[in-house]
């Protein structure tokens, strides 16, 4: 059984590591917590970790022993720099708690890129884990955020994401809000929707990754994907419908609209893995593999792994990227966005250091 | 020599009658006139009296012819020794009224009373040898001491026969009454004549059998029967008696067994003791006195001997001791102590009421709400679990 660790950092992380575990109760609902226990398709510690301690409460379906607030006022207000600096001074602490769960095979870091806790903690903790846990591939699940959360959001964005993949993870999984809202009404069922999203696929590719398939992939083949490409990707799912085949499934999971992150599959695609689950009925290993060929003839390398459980054909898709457009957008708009803000604070500086000037050579007469 | 008396007397009565003329006086007067048998008087020349019998059928009479000028037929009567006067009235209208005084052998003394004087104006008289007859007259009275005896006593009967008439009682027979399942011890039947005012005392014993039922019994009456000088037979008879028999004293013992509850109404698992006390009120000691107690369901023993035996009990005497019970189970418990002597049983019952422990009433109610309790701790630890 494979020893995972899942860590949440910051509120996005937080809430989604709390999605991954709510969802881990099963059919329950809201009060499977109080009569059982989370069924981790393998051996998964999770922790959730903020200088935020409003955020941790909010959390509903994470243990409280497995929360921990890294003590700062009441977060880092977005500042990945005082982040840094509380994460440097508390590091002990975090890994401590950490290295309470034992040893791992695998470390999920889940973490919005825009904020002040995740995006300071993540590409600091991607070093630690890597140093300690030399053994134990470390992906990290970067969540960006809407462009229009602001200027600061961008540039932390801009600059987490630079700093994550310069801690060089084992892979980077992104998780685009602003590709994803448009799934939901309203913010606020956005987020739970992304975050819902999120948790399932991740333990989806868990289980998938601690089970035995009929048709094999493992953790050695997740961190070939994982080093594809620039080390960044993303996942896309789908479940077939009742008339369905297996290889619109496949297929399906390529789209766009299963994806969580805007991207071409099939032309920015360096690595895949592909994981098929459902009623062995539906399963047709041929066409699976003929499929797969198919595939792999576009993208590149495509591991496949397929197990049987009931219900209809579910497939995700893990993919590493040879280019990502995308972000060439992202980083445009939040360099614009930090050249305008720069501007402003200096114009703001300017007219200041003018109205202060009127009081240059002058004393209080009080 | 009595009898030579009486007739001196009669003579000379007789002659004074003759000579002396006698006057009554007029209003009611009373005139004493002796008339031999076959004899007569005439008075006030109108009235014949003549006496035809006398005799004793157990009290004197005399049979009396009275005629007079104009009623020649006249009229004949039995006059009575005690009895209302006999009237007459002539055929001239005059009335007398006659009582029987006295009778002799061959006459009768009469008392003759008028409202108009009268005169003896005639007389037939011969010789009269006048003797009294002698009656006599038993008196009987019984008397029991002591009126009032316990079964297998004897008691005194006392009879005191007077003879209370002018004759010698002879052929005297005792019949005396008697009172079932009682024994007389010296009682004559038969007594020796009795003289004219003698008083005879008898004396004899009865005892009171031992199977007689106790109780007021009636002794019903002597009589006597007995004969006058004259072979004339009579009886007379005493008042009943009384005679109260009463049980006598059994020496006997008699055990009562009674027990103290200290308190009514215990808690069941209290401890409850019970205080026997065991009296003899016989009038006899009490041999191998056996003790023996049933305790319901739901009461066992703590401490003490509930069952002890007592090797005896004298009169007016008492053992007491004293057992811790205690009831399990709620409800009402009765225990039953038995005393056991010769072949004899006495009970007394201990009741008493055990009532569940405050807490024991709730036992349902806690047992209930455990497992909601531990699935509330449950959830409290869960939720702790999960809260932050």
């Amino acid at each position: 059984m494979l020893n995972i660790l899942v860590l949440g950092l910051g509120q996005c992380g937080n809430r989604i590591l709390d999605a991954m575990n709510r969802e881990a109760f099963g059919r329950g609902g809201t009060f499977a917590k109080y009569y059982t226990r989370q069924k981790f398709p393998a051996s998964v510690k999770t922790i959730a970790i903020n200088t935020a301690i409003n955020d941790l409460k909010g959390l509903v379906d994470t243990r409280a022993r497995d929360r921990l607030h890294v003590p700062h006022l009441h977060g880092v207000g977005a500042n990945r720099t005082i982040g840094k600096r509380v994460f440097e001074e508390n590091k002990e602490i975090i890994m401590s708690e950490i290295d309470k769960r034992g040893t791992f095979d695998l470390i999920f870091i889940i973490t919005s890129a825009a904020g002040g806790s995740g995006s300071s903690f993540a590409p600091l903790l991607i070093r630690e884990l890597k140093e300690t846990y030399t053994n134990a591939p470390v992906v990290c699940i970067t969540v960006l955020p809407f462009r229009e959360e602001g200027s600061i959001f961008l540039q932390n964005a801009a600059f987490c994401l630079k700093d994550v993949i310069d801690e060089k993870p084992t892979g980077v999984l992104l998780v685009d809000n602003q590709y994803l809202k448009k799934y939901a009404g309203d913010i606020k069922s956005a987020y739970d929707k992304i975050n819902n999203t999120t948790a399932r696929r991740l333990l989806f590719l868990i289980e998938a990754l601690n089970s035995e398939m009929l048709m094999v992939t493992d953790l050695g083949d997740l961190k070939t994907v994982m080093n594809g490409g620039i080390g960044i990707g993303t996942m896309g799912f789908y479940e077939a419908s009742k008339d369905s085949t297996i290889k619109s499934a496949i297929l399906g999971s390529f789209k766009p609209s299963g994806l969580l992150f805007p991207t071409n599959v099939y032309k920015e695609g360096a690595r895949a893995m592909l994981i098929i689950k459902g009623d062995k009925k539906y399963l047709d290993l041929d066409l699976i593999t003929k499929t797969i060929e198919e595939l792999s003839t576009e993208i590149g390398q495509v591991f496949k792994g397929v197990l049987v459980q009931r219900g209809r054909p579910r497939v995700l898709s893990l993919f590493t990227l040879n280019s990502v457009p995308e972000l060439e957008k992202l980083y445009a708009t939040a360099a614009e966005a930090i050249r305008f803000e720069k501007e402003r604070r200096d114009r703001s500086r300017n007219q200041l250091d003018s109205a202060f000037s009127h009081i240059e050579d002058l004393e209080p007469i009080y | 020599m009595n009898g030579r008396r009486i007739l001196i007397v009669v003579a000379a009565v007789a002659l004074l009658i003759l000579v002396l003329p006698m006057t009554v006086a007029g209003e009611e007067e009373t005139t004493n006139i002796t008339i031999g048998v076959n004899e007569y008087v005439v008075l006030n020349n109108d009235i014949y009296i003549e006496v035809r019998d006398v005799g004793t059928v157990g009290i004197s009479y005399a049979e009396v012819w009275f005629r007079s000028s104009q009623d020649a037929v006249g009229t004949t009567k039995n006059l009575y020794r005690g009895d209302v006067p006999a009237i007459y009235i002539s055929g001239t209208g005059l009335k007398i009224e006659v009582t029987l005084d006295y009778i002799f052998s061959n006459a009768a003394s009469f008392g003759i009373t008028s409202s108009k004087a009268l005169y003896v104006t005639d007389r037939k008289a011969g010789k009269v040898e006048t003797e009294p007859v002698t009656v006599p007259k038993l008196i009987i009275k019984r008397t029991i001491d002591p009126n009032e005896a316990e079964i297998g006593q004897t008691v005194k009967v006392t009879l005191t026969i007077k003879n209370t008439g002018n004759g010698t009682a002879t052929d005297i027979t005792l019949a005396e009454g008697t009172i079932a399942k009682t024994y007389k011890d010296g009682c004559p039947s038969t007594i020796d004549d009795i003289a004219a005012g003698a008083t005879e005392r008898i004396e004899y014993d009865l005892k009171i059998g031992d199977d007689v039922q106790p109780g007021t019994r009636e002794m019903p009456a002597s009589v006597l029967n007995y004969k006058g000088e004259t072979g004339v037979s009579d009886s007379t008879e005493s008042q009943s008696s009384v005679l109260e028999i009463i049980a006598g004293e059994v020496l006997l013992p008699e055990l009562t067994i009674s027990t103290d509850p200290i308190d009514y109404v215990v808690t069941c698992g209290d401890e409850v003791p019970m205080v026997v006390t065991i009296t003899n009120v016989g009038n006899a000691t009490s041999e191998k006195v056996y003790v023996k107690g049933d305790l319901p369901h739901g009461v066992r023993l703590k401490g003490g001997e509930l069952e002890p035996i007592y090797e005896s009990i004298k009169p007016d005497k008492s053992e007491e001791y004293e057992v811790t019970l205690v009831a399990n189970e709620e409800g009402e418990h009765v225990v039953e102590m038995n005393v056991m002597w010769a072949d004899e049983e006495a009970t007394a019952v201990f009741e008493f009421r055990a009532e569940k422990s405050g807490l024991e009433k709730y036992y349902v109610y806690i047992i209930a709400a455990i497992p909601i309790l531990l699935i509330l701790l449950w959830i409290i630890k869960r939720r702790r679990e999960y809260s932050y």
